[in-house]
């Protein structure tokens, strides 16, 4: 299953930037050599000797929407503008294109030659009242390929991200399970995992309920439930491994696994601290609103995974791989054969 | 009462880690377990457990990069989006509930941006932010929990999880829409 939906991700994907491109292309999103009328604000009129000069460009929004058929720019723009004369007597432009400046521009600039800025070329170029104002046709750089050049970005950064998450755990990683670890020698573990064992030997039968893998199970979900997540995946990844020294079939995760698994990726938390802030920063009235109706949803979804990571357990195409299967079917065929 | 339940639990949450560190440790101390010792050799293992993983994040979030620098979102969006105004889940909030299983980072900008726009008190504020907090990030989880122990074969994990996802999201449309509904 993750075989499928993982390359379906990478393919769709590249189909998908491959097909926005063709579509961008076919609708010359970017006005690819076509030229936009501008103002440009000079402070003092340019001599006809000077090699370059720079001022203010002035779009009304209405014009740049039409330009681009968009509506995106909500008032008229202003970006501060180079342009320069060649020998040839051809000018060019470079306009900065900051955080003020509205989509497609931005999306433009960010595939431009050179970064956060458009260059362009000057069709024509008229002053007015004595050299103050600069009535100009832009035709900016050819824009092509833009989700491509996004999707090669994305590999090389989140390939990097992958690493650096990872490496940000060793830290956390090594302390709690330095913690854990004496906790255990200290026979913690085995209180804790006492307590819950009527609840544990429901969830995860195929678990002997004194084997110190419930333990880290119950204090991983413990330090989930109260959004402890730098506490919790240290212990989760703790219980995994206790899992794993009961899985006969390395490389193959067991039911027991799975069912952790489920549970952790339903993300029950009392109170969901990301969201609540998020909502308070955006000026909400009652961030905290959105506890109840999280804690609902989200038992929802641990609900409906454990139902469904038992009833798919018994699937004949997941079943199949059971480590703990084919672990009593080779010792039943060893036994008959040391029988016969 | 929800005011009592938020002070509590907040409070439980800041105190839990420094309690925890002190009971277990203190703990072993009581019980002559060589704390010092015991702990730097239990803590050896973080390295090689974070270093272990590195393979099977890295697969996992090149290929949702792809995916999300790819705008394939948008069109999953139209695809799905007739079958999402059935049953009164408005389509702004579409692509949050696509995200929330592949990318964390990538869903919390998309529900920072639908409180932007919207305000965080409507009904598209709340249904996203209660989405965010109904679930949590499927592939991610399954990439660190089970690269942690090696595990290729992953059986049926990932249906389950979607399934769980799936659940999640529809429960957020639910009771929101039974609590704030128009």
């Amino acid at each position: 299953m993750l075989n499928y939906v993982w390359i379906g991700l990478i393919v769709i994907g590249i189909f998908a930037a491959v097909g926005n491109d063709l579509k961008d292309d076919l609708r010359n999103t970017y006005r690819n050599g076509e030229s936009l009328k501008a103002t440009v604000l000079v402070e003092k009129t340019p001599s006809a000797l000077q090699e370059s000069w720079e001022g203010e460009m002035v779009i009304p929004a209405n014009d740049f929407n039409e330009f681009y058929g968009v509506t995106s720019a909500a008032k008229e723009i202003r970006l501060p503008v180079k342009i320069t004369t060649a020998t040839t007597g051809e000018s060019s432009l470079l306009l900065n294109v900051n955080t003020a400046a509205p989509e497609p521009w931005r999306t433009m600039a960010k595939n431009a030659t050179s970064k956060d800025n458009l260059t362009g070329t000057l069709r024509s170029i008229r002053f007015e009242e004595e050299g103050k104002r600069a009535l100009v046709e832009i035709v900016f750089e050819p824009i092509r390929f833009v989700k491509i050049r996004a999707v090669t970005q994305a590999t090389l950064d989140y390939a990097s991200t992958a690493v650096n998450i990872a490496l940000g755990l060793i830290g956390i990683m090594a302390l709690w399970l330095g913690v854990m670890k004496v906790a255990e020698e200290a026979g913690m573990i085995r209180i804790v995992t006492r307590l819950l064992t009527p609840v544990t030997k429901r969830l995860f039968p195929e678990v002997p309920p004194d084997h110190p893998a419930v333990g880290s199970i119950v204090m991983n979900l413990a330090a989930n439930m109260l959004g402890l997540s730098n506490a919790a995946t240290p212990m989760g990844l703790k219980a995994m491994e206790e899992l794993n020294k009961l899985n006969p079939k390395l490389g193959t995760a067991t039911n027991a696994m799975c069912t952790f698994l489920v549970i952790n990726t339903s993300g029950l938390v009392l109170i969901p601290a990301t969201a609540i802030a998020v909502r308070a920063a955006a000026g909400s009235a009652n961030p905290g609103m959105i506890i109840g109706t999280s804690i609902f949803g989200a038992s929802c979804a641990t609900i409906a995974g454990l139902i469904a990571v038992k009833l798919l357990q018994r699937m004949p195409r997941f079943k199949k791989d059971d480590p703990d299967l084919q672990r009593t079917a080779e010792g039943a065929m060893r036994k008959e054969e040391a029988n016969g | 009462m929800a005011d009592i339940f938020k002070t509590v639990i907040t409070l439980v949450s800041i105190v839990a880690i420094p309690l925890l560190i002190f009971l277990f440790l203190g703990w072993g101390f009581v019980k002559k377990v060589k704390v010092y010792e015991v702990f730097v050799e239990g803590a050896k293992d973080g390295f090689h457990t974070a270093v272990r993983i590195i393979p099977y994040l890295v697969a996992m979030l090149f290929a949702i990069g792809i995916f999300r620098a790819s705008g394939a979102m948008e069109l999953l969006v139209s695809l799905l989006s007739p079958v999402t105004n059935l049953i009164g889940m408005p389509a702004e909030t579409l692509p949050m509930a696509l995200m929330r299983p592949l990318s964390g980072s990538g869903s919390l900008g998309i529900m920072t941006e639908l409180m932007k726009v919207h305000g965080p008190d409507s009904f598209i504020g709340v249904l996203a932010s209660t989405m965010y907090g109904s679930t949590e990030t499927t592939f991610y989880v399954l990439a660190v929990y089970f690269g942690s122990v090696q595990v290729k074969n992953t059986r049926h994990a990932l249906p389950a999880g979607l399934i769980a996802d799936l659940f999640g999201m529809l429960g957020a449309v639910f009771i929101c829409r039974v609590l704030f509904g128009i």
